[in-house]
């Protein structure tokens, strides 16, 4: 099995990216947090994580926003797989989501480990 | 006009006329149209006295005209009574004096009053030349130069047997001495007219028909009559009558003026409401027959007056030939009209009260349009509140409940695995409220979607109405919505409009499909819905078409709704847009 990838896990609120950091650590992840699009952006050259699951309503700014600048890091350095996440629907977004940079949508109550193995998988083939 | 005096012009006026006749009965034959002629003459200039005092009481206007008539029968009275000394008195005034009352008339017009000391002095001239080479010819006139023999009574004047080249001469002196004073009184009545204005300029109408035509009679029965060798009938019976346009003119001038309270009434009932100052001012100019007429407001600096067309206007001290009335009730407005106007004080006050009106009118429309204003901006910030709310609730819902339960779900997820494998049954329980939790979830997703649309905020009309379609049960088009964002209570009503509509077609239309065009007009957004349904909708049913309605009304948009029965529903909503 290869070294599970690390995960930043950007959003604002602290009881989800509790769980969700308990879940994915369970999972085999290792796990890194953020709660504003700022520290997502510093977080994301830091940690260099393999995945970003980016809350889409951020207090600073909005996850299209995050996903546009983590996708224009230098060239050479391996950009994150986002996947951008909300409470909400894919569809409350229109057409914002296909647009943006990002990898993919998940909802967040369809969030587990193999969830996030399929975006690393797919990005990896 | 006091009931005395008018009693005591008619019975004059009546006195006369019948002395005339009285004293020319039985007339010959060949000299009765001449007779009728005179007394029809000289009636009409004592009946245009009595409408001159009528109309103008403050003028003098109507003495004046009297005084032409009495100058104009009294002599042939006088001649008539076939008495000498009433001969002679009647021979010397025959002709000339009531010329110069008409000159005078002329030069006084319309106050009565003359101008300048130097038209006082023409006047005086006028009446001491007639008198003068009137006397001065008596002395030598027997009357038998007249071919009047014994039927006259004697020339009490005459000195000895008189003489004719005497008689001649002092005639002919006189004829041109009056043809010069005539000259120099049309050519004053010219610079009158010339520098007249408005309402006085008007008021001369009258005299330009009038002088002419005295002129005229002058000339064709005076020097010049000779020369056309007009029978005595023409002369005497026929030419006088040119001397009745003078009171025909001003008696129909009189009865056209006394409709001018009347055309006060139908120039403010013209005006349309909330007719600027300009325009009020042209209808009551019009009203007043005074095209000179200005309506001036008090500066709110205390700086004076302005008129309407933004003129500085002196309003203590008026311009000479300017008289001032203050419009009452108005802040400080007043209209500054021809002094001439002072003649007819009741129009005036009349116009000042239409003026009053007006501007009590317009103040009171400009008031409830400023109220409804007030009203349009208040509905549309209660609009616009309700919607901020609505996406605030939106948000709360996603931020908290929503949140909440995302997580519940996930852990009840994560429970059920834990549990599945030690206790089926614990598995089992678990599932089962994490499936209540979801459908939890979804339940509230759709209620915070019609409490706000998420979408519509994060992606604008477009995404929106894209939804809107997407999740509609009748098969839905979309020929074009514009990409870009708008204000947000615009969006919001074009959201609205849409999402109703499409809930009413798939509600009552029994419609194959439907179509949404939303069109980016210049200054406006035109939100279109049709069907291929039922029709028959009506917004005043009470339907939703009635809240969205006042709805679009509150973004100051106009909704359509064309829906005759069995040929589908058309709903347009055209809604400003800066």
């Amino acid at each position: 099995m290869q070294p599970a990838a690390a995960i930043l896990i950007v959003d604002d609120h602290d009881g989800f990216r509790a769980f969700a950091r308990g879940m994915l650590e369970a999972a085999g992840f290792t796990v890194a947090e953020a709660a504003t699009g700022a520290e997502a952006t510093e977080a994301a050259r830091t940690v260099r994580p393999g995945l970003v699951l980016l809350d889409i309503q951020l207090p600073d700014t909005d996850g299209f926003e995050v996903a546009r600048r983590l996708a224009a890091a230098p060239a050479g350095d391996p950009a994150p797989v986002v996947v951008l996440t909300s409470t909400r629907e894919a569809r409350d977004y229109g057409g914002r989501i296909a647009a943006s940079p990002a990898a993919g949508f998940l909802p967040k109550d369809q969030l587990s480990g193999a969830a996030l193995r399929r975006f690393l998988a797919r990005d990896e083939s | 006009m006091s009931r005395r005096l008018l009693a005591a012009l008619i019975a004059g006026a009546a006195a006369a006329v019948g002395c005339f006749v009285w004293s020319s009965w039985p007339p010959p034959s060949r000299y009765a149209p001449i007779e009728i002629s005179f007394a029809v003459v000289g009636l009409s200039y004592m009946v245009a006295g009595i409408a001159a005092w009528q109309r103008w009481p403050a003028s003098r206007l109507g003495l004046l005209f009297s005084i032409v008539g009495y100058l104009y029968l009294v002599p042939y009275i006088l001649i008539n009574l076939h008495n000498p000394v009433a001969f002679t008195i009647g021979y010397l005034t025959e002709t000339p004096l009531y010329f110069a009352a008409l000159a005078h008339l002329g030069l006084a017009w319309p106050s009565g009053r003359l101008r300048s000391r130097f038209e006082c002095g023409v006047v005086i001239a006028d009446y001491a030349q007639l008198v003068v080479f009137s006397v001065a010819g008596t002395l030598f006139w027997n009357p038998a130069f007249s071919g009047c023999n014994a039927r006259c009574p004697a020339n009490v004047l005459l000195i000895g047997d008189g003489s004719r080249p005497a008689w001649n001469t002092l005639g002919t002196i006189g004829e041109y001495v009056g043809l010069v004073i005539s000259g120099i009184v049309l050519t004053l009545i010219v610079l009158h007219w010339r520098s007249a204005r408005g309402w006085s300029r008007r008021a001369m109408v009258p005299l330009l028909w009038i002088a002419p035509a005295v002129a005229a009679e002058t000339v064709l029965t005076g020097g010049l009559g000779g020369l056309f060798n007009f029978s005595d009938l023409v002369r005497y019976a026929l030419l006088p009558l040119v001397l009745l346009a003078g009171p025909a003119v001003f008696v129909i001038s009189t009865v056209r003026a006394r409709t001018a309270g009347g055309a006060l009434g139908t120039a403010i009932v013209d005006l349309e409401p909330g007719a600027s100052p300009t325009r009020l001012r042209e209808a009551l100019a019009r009203a007043l027959g005074d095209s000179t007429l200005q309506l001036a407001f008090r500066q709110p600096d205390g700086a004076g007056y302005l008129d309407t067309s933004g003129q500085a206007v002196e309003v203590v001290r008026p311009d000479p030939g300017r008289a001032v009335v203050p419009v009452a009730g108005s802040d400080g407005a007043v209209l500054v009209y021809d002094e001439g106007l002072r003649l007819e004080p009741q129009l005036v006050k009349l116009t000042a009260a239409a003026a009053s009106m007006a501007l009590e009118h317009s103040r009171l429309q400009a008031e409830v349009q400023a109220q409804l204003e007030q009203v349009r901006a208040s509905r549309a910030r209660i609009v616009e509140a309700g919607d901020a709310e609505r996406r605030r609730l939106e948000r709360d819902l996603h931020d908290g409940a929503q949140q909440r339960l995302v997580t519940l779900s996930l852990a009840l997820g994560m429970a059920r695995d834990r549990a599945a494998g030690a206790d089926p049954e614990l598995g089992l329980l678990i599932e089962s409220a994490g499936k209540e939790a979801r459908e939890a979830l979804t339940e509230l997703r759709e209620l915070a979607r019609g409490i706000h649309p998420a979408v519509l905020t994060e992606t604008g009309l477009a995404g929106a109405v894209q939804a809107l379609a997407e999740r509609s049960p009748v098969a839905t088009t979309i020929t074009a919505v514009p990409d870009g964002r708008f204000p947000a209570a615009i969006e919001a009503t074009a959201y609205f409009v849409v999402s109703e509509a499409l809930a009413n077609v798939a509600k009552h239309a029994r419609a194959g499909g439907a179509q949404v065009t939303i069109q980016s007009r210049p200054g406006r957004l035109v939100v279109e819905v049709s069907d291929d349904g039922a029709g028959g909708a009506r917004a005043e049913r009470g339907s939703g078409l009635r809240g969205l309605a006042d709805r679009v009304a509150s973004a100051g948009g106009v909704l359509r709704v064309d829906s005759p029965p069995g040929c589908g529903t058309r709903l347009e909503a055209d809604i400003p847009c800066p």
